[in-house]
């Protein structure tokens, strides 16, 4: 693969949220504000790259009896290296993710990428790939959240752009975009978009309906 | 024991974790297409939840606290930051035995879950379960309620999505949305279901 | 050796632990006095602006809030006794330990247990904002379990200890975007002008759901849509701090005595 594919094609072909089903838990709770989103994406990608090369060094010298937990504590050092320096120095926004941050340890992307990527490919490549997972990631992340926040709440990193009812001007928020559901409404009309765009992702159906005029014909 | 039972039956109705928490989703969603697997992983969060949450809560308070270490004679040390590797570990290990006993005694359900067994042990609800516990500061007792609850509402979530993604096998579902989209769309709508229980408290 | 030997496996083990040991001790040790530092920052933050020394929208500098936080004066106040603590010294009093230590904090009886704490520490600091020689704020440190979490805030009173001037919140879990909604500066700015208690000394204040008509408009404010337990939660420990086991007896005294902090021995 070149290293361009490695880069790109996870932002709409192989993207992680939409086309493998991971890292779903935080692309939910936390898009109702952009800045959360933000923060998340780039403490993704930092522990993605981290555990991508991490794996990738020492892919040749890891006992597969061991291979699971060493990818799991490469992940969690990172994790708890990366949730610290959030707390030290972007104290505010770290309180808003709590857990969430935590729970990057167990987002499905990192162990997927670190298992079914860096541990054939060499550091560059894998972090190449960590980058291209990170990147699908993050704009998933912040569409979402661009939508949640500014339909929710009128605004957009706190710059006010559509004016509030309550602030004497038009726009009437609906209460459902601060709730995390509407994150999957939101998620589910992306993947709509992209597959009708590109139908190469489409599933099969799993049963047919009786085509009950035939006779007619 | 009123507290215990709050807990408990909160951690399945208002506090589900896949419903209000979005904890688990991957698997969740995933798993979801049939109701006999559905409900055979259900089984293993709740075994698995029941047993993590209060192992971890005894290393948090022997160990990790301020203070905890006491007893070895390194009081001074606040060892919080450690947790969530712990945590993590300790949720490694507990998945493994469980594996080896299901293999052992219940070959059955070890072949249905296939590869989604090892992979509890990175479902983020496992360890969400275990990071909630540590910041709302549950004691033992407490972390064995909040665990079984945590584990019976997460099954009968992913039960309910599983019956509901059988049904819809049958419905003509526009290509675009046809089973990860339309799945996203009916966990949504089970969210806002679920949100309607959420002024109930015992009194 | 190959890979699947057990020694290497053994080994393989033991050099990532140790690695990622020295890597994230590292990290936290170094970071300690830097987060700690922010949080004390943060707390002195709302204060100032709970004293009103700041409007709610302004970016203060670090320097702007320990310059504010300096035209306060904190006391330790002992709650049962009533009276301002001479013991305590208010630059490194910490309630949070003080009410897991036996010898410096109560049992609180269930049935007044309103914030839902267990235990609660037999001081809390105080802070108050003197202007010509008369109490212009009193800044009340407040905190009882939320829907799923401790939620802790300042509270600040007017000159009358009666009327609420300014609510803020710094610390708190509870569900994001939707019990959370207390954090919104819009939402807390109801609480401005509020009477806790009314002529006769009935707790009024409240935060409902139901229709305010001009009588519960003097003590009442808006409940948040969706988020009934949390609104309840904060109902709750405010009705706790100011009331008997908690700042009730002491802000009685203030107001009976009408004195200052430092003469109040």
């Amino acid at each position: 693969m070149r290293s361009r594919d490695i880069l790109f094609r996870p932002i709409l072909d192989e993207n992680p949220i939409t086309l493998q089903i991971l890292g779903i838990c935080s692309a939910l709770a936390i898009t109702n504000s952009v800045l959360s989103a933000l923060i998340m994406s780039l403490a993704l990608t930092a522990v993605l790259v981290f555990s991508n090369t991490a794996v990738s060094l020492i892919r040749h010298h890891l006992p597969s009896s061991v291979r699971l937990i060493v990818q799991v504590t490469f992940v969690a050092s990172a994790v708890i290296v990366v949730d610290e320096i959030l707390r030290a120095y972007a104290p505010e926004v770290s309180r808003t993710l709590t857990v969430y941050v935590g729970l990057i340890v167990t987002n499905c992307i990192v162990l997927a990428r670190a298992e079914t990527f860096a541990m054939n490919n060499s550091v560059g490549r894998s972090i190449l790939d960590a980058l291209g997972n990170g990147l699908g990631y993050s704009i998933i992340l912040v569409i979402v959240s661009v939508i949640r926040e500014l339909f929710g709440t009128g605004s957009v990193l706190g710059i006010k752009v559509l004016p509030l009812a309550t602030d004497g001007g038009w726009f009437q928020p609906p209460a459902l975009m601060l709730l995390p559901a509407s994150a999957f409404f939101i998620i589910a009309a992306i993947i709509w978009s992209i597959r009708s765009w590109n139908g190469s992702q489409i599933e099969e159906t799993e049963f047919r309906p009786l085509d009950l005029y035939e006779e007619d014909r | 024991m009123n507290d215990l039972l709050t807990i408990f039956v909160r951690s399945i109705f208002v506090e589900n974790l896949a419903l209000a928490f979005f904890l688990g989703m991957c698997t969740f969603l995933a798993v979801s297409k049939q109701i006999r697997t559905a409900i055979g992983l259900g089984v293993a969060m709740i075994v698995v939840l029941t047993v993590t949450v209060p192992a971890n809560n005894l290393i948090y308070t022997y160990m990790l606290r301020e203070g905890a270490l006491d007893w070895a004679g390194f009081g001074h040390l606040d060892l919080r930051y450690l947790g969530l590797i712990s945590y993590i570990g300790v949720i490694a290990a507990i998945v493994q035995i469980l594996e080896m006993l299901l293999n052992r005694y219940f070959p059955a359900l070890y072949f249905a879950l296939g590869v989604y067994l090892p992979l509890l042990t990175v479902n983020c609800a496992i360890l969400g379960a275990s990071l909630f516990m540590v910041q709302r500061d549950y004691g033992f007792v407490e972390s064995v309620a909040f665990g079984a609850g945590v584990g019976t509402g997460w099954a009968l979530a992913v039960v309910a999505l599983a019956g509901l993604r059988e049904k819809l096998r049958y419905a003509d579902v526009p290509g675009g949305l046809r089973g990860l989209g339309i799945t996203f769309i009916v966990a949504g709508l089970m969210s806002l279901a679920f949100m309607g229980l959420a002024g109930i408290q015992f009194q | 050796m190959t890979n699947d030997s057990p020694v290497k496996a053994v080994s393989v083990t033991l050099v990532v632990a140790l690695v990622c040991s020295i890597m994230v001790s590292t990290t936290h040790v170094l970071l300690e006095p830097v987060q700690q530092a922010y949080e004390q920052l943060d707390r002195n933050r709302h204060i100032v602006l709970a004293a009103g020394l700041a409007e709610p929208g302004d970016n203060l500098s670090d320097r702007a809030i320990v310059a504010g936080f300096t035209e306060l004066q904190p006391v330790v106040v002992d709650l049962q006794a009533a009276r301002s603590s001479d013991d305590m010294d208010s630059a490194t009093f910490d309630q949070r330990a003080a009410a897991q230590d036996p010898e410096l904090s109560v049992e609180i009886p269930r049935e007044k247990d309103l914030a839902g704490l267990g235990r609660r520490s037999r001081f809390a600091p105080a802070y108050f904002y003197i202007r010509a020689d008369r109490i212009e704020r009193i800044v009340l440190p407040i905190h009882g379990k939320g829907m799923w979490s401790m939620i802790y805030g300042y509270l600040a009173l007017g000159p009358d200890l009666n009327t609420i001037t300014a609510v803020t919140f710094h610390e708190q879990g509870e569900t994001p975007g939707v019990g959370d909604r207390f954090l919104d500066p819009a939402w807390r700015a109801q609480w401005n002008g509020k009477a806790l208690y009314d002529e006769s000394g009935t707790f009024r204040f409240g935060i409902t759901a139901a229709q305010l008509d001009d009588v519960r408009e003097r003590h009442e404010v808006d409940a948040i849509t969706g988020a009934t337990v949390t609104s309840d939660s904060l109902e709750n420990l405010v009705r706790y701090w100011v009331g008997d086991h908690g700042f009730g007896p002491y802000l009685e005294y203030l107001r009976e005595t009408n004195r200052q902090p430092d003469t109040a021995l």
